[in-house]
């Protein structure tokens, strides 16, 4: 546990220091003096709000990224890591977010490479491997092909690399994005367990509840800044934490002033379909989205929000059920029909569906609506580039040339951009799915509030979102799912998280809230 | 201890592409003088000869230009897949397949008035060229098999095919111990244009330009640059990916087959099993120098044209004519190199840390 | 059809097979590590020629075949420059290494044309066992390099299958980015396997020129690089099923000539094409099975690596 301040540890330095980490990228500054104290045998957190900083400072810690400018301190000793090689070496392990495995290597594979005896020897690495797995309680199979195995799973193999290596020092980036809540509870008793065992945990997140939970101590990032280091999160009041995660106490989100919802504009009756890998992901989904009015759906990642958002665009053909706009029934119709019968779709991802990273703005921006734009087989260049134009002055996009290749644009910019194209045509349902995804402050107001004007002006909006903050302010309605089904409805402005929470574990008990 | 890594400019450096073209070209040429004076030749007499025979007066011009017309439409049919991210590396095949059609054509049209039977034997070279790439086209569409192993296998076939034909069904009764396909008759020929190029020039030249307008301004054109940036967006333009595919692939085909009926229409006198004579591999290398853009096939394919005619005439002086191949895959190393470094710049990194400014993401 | 001439033909297809082995082993091992080399056909005929030109200077074949060897590693190098370091179109960078390669041979090789060999790699003599009936003459006469393309065959199963190394470069191969995230150097991973399979390539083409047809002809390779690059799909990129391949190309390859003496009527051109079409039927199975699990091509093939971007 951490030492009390006053008490003064004799010669044992700190596992972790980061002093004056300054860490630039073109265009954007992500480190600005950042520093990180974290004590041997404490589960540290590392919070922040997306884009303060918080994978940097990891990535420079674990040596993916070179400081620009400040000093990186393990058990004491400066440290200069030129690669994650080095930093390995010297102890540290880092769990990224996105898996780093090879999917048609087995798990004892995965887990030893990199740091194998000279000759592999098949038998005795794999029995090594499944003897340090059960050391920590992380059940495995260690001949089992990583392809076939599920994100826990995945995420254990991770943590038997670092193990294996011996780090003393791991960092896990946000590693409940996706677990089950169940899975979540788990690898934080993994965590507590190499706490004890003497070893240093830092644990980013953005989640709150987590961080109590299962850290010791509390630093938090705003900005590419510390704001506030080490506190202890026993003795924290968590709205003080989120309050420094957002820089003042957060204002209590306003409500949108109510608006009479008009009749039913986008109604899913018994919707099926399957996942990528022909798995069932829906099992008779069942909603309705009326004119001006904006239903949320809240859920833990992986239970069928992604593909309803896809069927219902046309983006995934199902297996059965029904779609029908205003009416008209949309079940066997292709996007583009979809669109045209007044259909929006803000898609999850947003490069690489939703924008075409190397296509000009102009390109993107007519993506939709291109063949309105046909002379003949030609297209009407000017009537493009002023298509265009429209929708960059409407949605205040921030770009250079019309002509150039998008990829220089913010995040912000770009999912003003998409939703701009989306709304450009003035839809009767928006579906949104992750719209405010990793933008900053001033990007996820500026999204919620074109959503919200849409709404205004009798726009049927279905709203996916693994905030379940911002569901809670916008919608008018909050649907979750659980399983590929709509499990409960809430009321937002009535219910509680407790509720919403237990709904998204599956163990929805009434179903329907309170009015 | 510092090292080298490339980093990512800011801004790509001005006059990108042609400013690389022009810097592989000069690396070649200095290369190309080392390898010169290596072997004992004077690189100036050398180098002047070359320009002569390839650029020094209109019937030099005539002949580089009909060496353009293949490596040219092979450039196409190379650039007009390379736009949607397909490889077509069986254009060397797809050549002889078109050649085979058009010298069909000629075989059983050989009393057809003169404009008809050329007619009819360009549009079977565009046939036979698109045919040999449907089975690849149709592999990669519906089943996504990689259509670079499927075309480059092709082209071997479609070689040997020519070679089957030449020495069985079409071998000309008066060639006895080498097999030879019979000439082409009179009116199977392309009209000459000036000096000795053949009005192939004027035809590759248009269909050059039919696709670069098609690229940049039809709604076709637009389909084909969103399936090559993203095929989910491509889909959620609307636009069939499985359709795109093969229609590009066909059409790749069928424009590398025009180029073998052209060839063999007006510079050869019958078919050869050295008809394609590497244009189809040359022409990868035309469409990546160009960028796979069809308005920078034709001037690349002019100088290629210009360095194979150059080559070709100094072997009278007692040089190989390999000379011209090598200097041809030096521009090429030359221009990657440039081309890469007008988009990266090199930094030396040092151990230490402090001060280094590396840009870069590695999660 | 008699039993000599049946003899002769399983000689050839051996002597064919670690031909074409040899290329496509070090293409694959090339492949495995990411990356696609298509100039093999380049960097045979700059061993070829190599081999040749220096067996005539020094007389000593065993020298003119280590000095193959390092030439077809630098082709393989000079590939590796340019996709490896600079990230450069691997498809174009290759193409032009053949045109380079090709174009390179036939300007050095072009005084030699004609020239009898300066020394040859004679077959090695293994004394009782040639007398062996079958299995004699057709595996013990052949020459050295036969000997060394099985060696390198199961030197390339072991290191790729068994060894920290072999992991390491499979890695490079399937997913870059975590090979670099364990440590490994993808840079150095994949230039040594380009290098290797250079300098397999050119011993493959030594073979040609000191021990098949010890002579110096233009086109020397005659397409034989190609089918080394068809080879490994058609192998599913195993040392073993590659080995198995390589033979029964080297049927196709000995039954060209030989054709007319077993009294078959079929035209030896149609049978080249068979490994060709063979090729395209295994990678048509190959995608159609690669729905359902993992496709045994590496993943990472023909895909730059960055580690800086972002």
């Amino acid at each position: 546990m951490s030492p009390a301040p006053g008490d003064a540890p004799a010669t044992a330095a700190p596992a972790v220091e980061l002093r004056g980490v300054w860490k630039r990228f073109p265009g954007v500054v992500a480190n600005a003096g950042a520093h990180l104290t974290v004590w041997a045998g404490t589960v540290h957190a590392v919070l922040g709000e997306n884009g303060a900083g918080k994978s940097t400072l990891m990535n420079v810690l674990s040596g993916v990224y070179r400081p620009d400018e400040g000093e990186v301190r393990i058990d004491g000793v400066a440290r200069h890591f030129r690669s994650p090689a080095d930093a390995l070496a010297a102890g540290v392990g880092m769990v990224h977010q996105e898996f780093r495995l090879v999917p048609s290597f087995t798990v004892a594979e995965n887990v030893v490479l990199g740091a194998a005896e000279r000759i592999v020897r098949r038998q005795a690495v794999e029995s090594a491997v499944a003897e340090l797995a059960e050391r920590f309680g992380l059940a495995t199979e260690p001949d089992r092909p990583v392809w076939q195995l599920s994100m826990g799973e995945r995420q254990r193999v991770e943590i038997l690399k670092a193990l294996w290596r011996d780090a003393r020092i791991l960092i896990l980036d946000e590693p409940t994005a996706v677990l089950t809540p169940g899975e979540a509870d788990e690898l934080g008793r993994i965590l507590r367990h190499m706490a004890e065992d003497d070893r240093t945990v830092i644990f980013i997140s953005h989640k709150l509840h987590e961080v109590t939970g299962f850290c010791d101590e509390a630093t938090v990032l705003r900005g590419g800044e510390t704001v506030a280091a080490s506190l202890p999160v026993a003795e924290t009041d968590s709205s003080a934490l989120a309050g420094l995660m957002v820089g003042s106490s957060p204002a209590i989100s306003e409500r949108p002033t109510p608006v009479a919802a008009g009749g039913p504009m986008l109604t899913v009756v018994g919707l099926a379909c399957l996942d990528d890998r022909g798995l069932p992901a829906l099992h008779g989904v069942d909603l309705t989205v009326r004119a001006g009015e904006i239903v949320g759906i809240a859920g833990v990642a992986g239970n069928g929000q992604r593909e309803l958002a896809q069927a219902v665009a046309g983006l995934r053909p199902t297996t059965g059920g029904s779609v029908h706009i205003d009416g008209i029934d949309l079940t066997a119709a292709t996007p583009r029909q979809r669109f045209g019968a007044g259909l929006g779709y803000i898609p999850e991802d947003r490069m690489g569906v939703g924008l075409a990273p190397r296509l000009s703005v102009t390109d993107n921006a007519i993506l939709r609506t291109y063949s309105s734009h046909r002379r003949g087989p030609f297209l009407d260049a000017e009537a493009a580039t002023a298509h265009c134009r429209d929708i960059v002055d409407r949605f205040a996009v921030r770009t250079g040339p019309l002509d150039q290749p998008i990829a220089g644009l913010s995040g912000g910019n770009l999912q003003r951009l998409l939703v701009g194209r989306e709304l450009s045509d003035r839809p009767r349902v928006v579906v949104a799915a992750q719209p405010t995804r990793g933008l900053d402050v001033q990007g996820v107001k500026a999204i919620q509030d074109l959503l919200v004007a849409e709404r205004g002006v009798g726009v049927a909006i279905l709203l996916i979102s693994e905030d379940l903050d911002e569901l809670l302010t916008l919608a008018d309605r909050l649907l979750v799912m659980h399983g590929g089904r709509v499990v409960a409805e809430f009321d937002p402005e009535a219910a509680g998280r407790h509720d919403i929470g237990e709904a998204m574990v599956g163990n929805a008990s009434t179903g329907v809230a309170a009015t | 201890m510092r090292r080298p890594v490339l980093a990512r400019r800011d801004q790509v450096l001005r006059g990108g592409q042609p400013l690389a073209f022009a810097v592989g070209l000069a690396v070649a040429l200095v290369v190309g003088v080392l390898l010169l004076l290596g072997s004992g030749h004077d690189p100036l007499r050398v180098y002047g000869r070359m320009f002569d025979a390839s650029l020094g007066d209109p019937r030099a011009w005539s002949v580089t230009l009909n060496r353009a017309v293949p490596l040219g439409l092979a450039g196409l049919a190379v650039a007009v897949a390379g736009s949607m991210g397909l490889w077509n590396i069986g254009a060397e095949g797809q050549i002889m397949a078109g050649a085979i059609g058009a010298a069909w054509v000629a075989r059983i049209g050989a009393g057809w008035p003169g404009p008809v039977l050329v007619t009819a034997m360009l549009a079977a070279a565009v046939v036979g060229g698109g045919l040999l790439a449907l089975g690849p086209a149709i592999a990669r569409a519906r089943i996504g098999v990689n259509e670079i192993i499927t075309t480059l296998m092709l082209n071997e076939v479609a070689i040997r095919l020519v070679q089957w034909l030449i020495h069985g069904r079409w071998k000309d009764p008066g060639s006895h111990n080498f097999p030879l396909a019979p000439m082409l008759p009179a009116n199977g020929r392309l009209p000459t244009l000036f000096e000795r190029a053949h009005v192939g020039v004027v035809l590759a030249g248009i269909v050059i330009a039919l696709f670069g307008l098609a690229a940049s301004r039809t709604a076709w054109g637009y389909e084909l640059r969103v399936a090559g940036s993203s095929g989910a967006t491509a889909r959620y333009a609307g636009i069939s990916l499985k359709r795109k595919i093969l229609t590009v692939l066909v059409l790749s085909g069928g424009v590398a087959g025009f180029a073998g009926g052209v060839e063999l229409a007006g510079t050869a006198d019958r078919i050869t099993e050295g008809l394609s004579n590497g244009f189809g591999f040359a022409g990868i290398i035309v469409a990546a120098l160009a960028l796979m853009r069809p308005s920078g096939v034709a001037a690349v394919a002019l100088l290629f044209g210009a360095v194979q005619i150059g080559g070709q005439s100094i072997q009278t002086m007692g040089v190989s004519s390999s000379v011209s191949t090598i200097l041809q895959a030096l521009i090429l190393f030359g221009a990657i190199a440039a081309g890469v470094l007008s988009r990266y710049r090199i930094e030396m990194v040092a151990g230490d840390t402090v001060g280094a400014a590396a840009s870069g993401d590695g999660s | 059809m008699n039993e000599a001439s049946l003899i002769g033909l399983l000689e050839a297809t051996v002597s064919f097979g670690a031909l074409l082995y040899l290329a496509a082993l070090g293409e694959m091992i090339t492949e495995k590590a990411g990356i696609l080399n298509l100039g093999v056909e380049g960097m045979m005929a700059i061993g070829a020629v190599t081999g040749f030109v220096v067996a005539l200077q020094t007389g000593n074949p065993w020298v003119a075949l280590v000095a193959a060897i390092g030439a077809g590693a630098l082709a393989g190098l000079l590939h590796g420059l340019f996709t490896v370091v600079l990230g450069a179109e691997q498809v174009v960078s290759g193409l032009s290494l053949t045109i380079l390669g090709i174009g390179l041979a036939a300007y050095i090789g072009k005084g030699f044309v004609g020239r009898p060999a300066g020394a040859e790699l004679v077959p090695v003599d293994w004394g009782p066992l040639t007398d062996i009936p079958w299995a004699g003459p057709v595996l013990f006469q052949q020459s050295p390099l036969v000997y060394m393309a099985v060696l390198a065959g199961l030197a390339a199963w072991f290191v790729l299958g068994r060894t920290r190394l072999g992991l390491a470069v499979r890695a490079a191969g399937e997913s870059a980015s975590t090979a670099d995230a364990a440590g490994h150097s993808v840079v150095g991973l994949r230039l040594g396997a380009v290098a290797t399979g250079g300098a397999l390539a050119g011993a493959s083409g030594a073979y040609l020129t000191l021990s098949i047809t010890p002579q110096w002809v233009e086109g020397v390779i005659a397409g034989r690089g190609w089918i080394a690059v068809a080879l490994v799909i058609f192998g599913a990129w195993r040392p073993g099923r590659v080995a198995l391949g390589a033979l029964l190309f080297g049927l196709t390859l000995a039954l060209k000539t030989r054709l007319q003496t077993f009294g078959v009527d079929f035209s030896p051109i149609l049978l080249s094409m068979l490994p060709y079409l063979l090729t395209v039927g295994v990678l048509v199975a190959i995608s159609i099975r690669a729905r359902n699990r993992p496709s045994p091509a590496p993943a990472a093939l023909g895909i730059a690596y960055r580690r800086e971007e972002r």
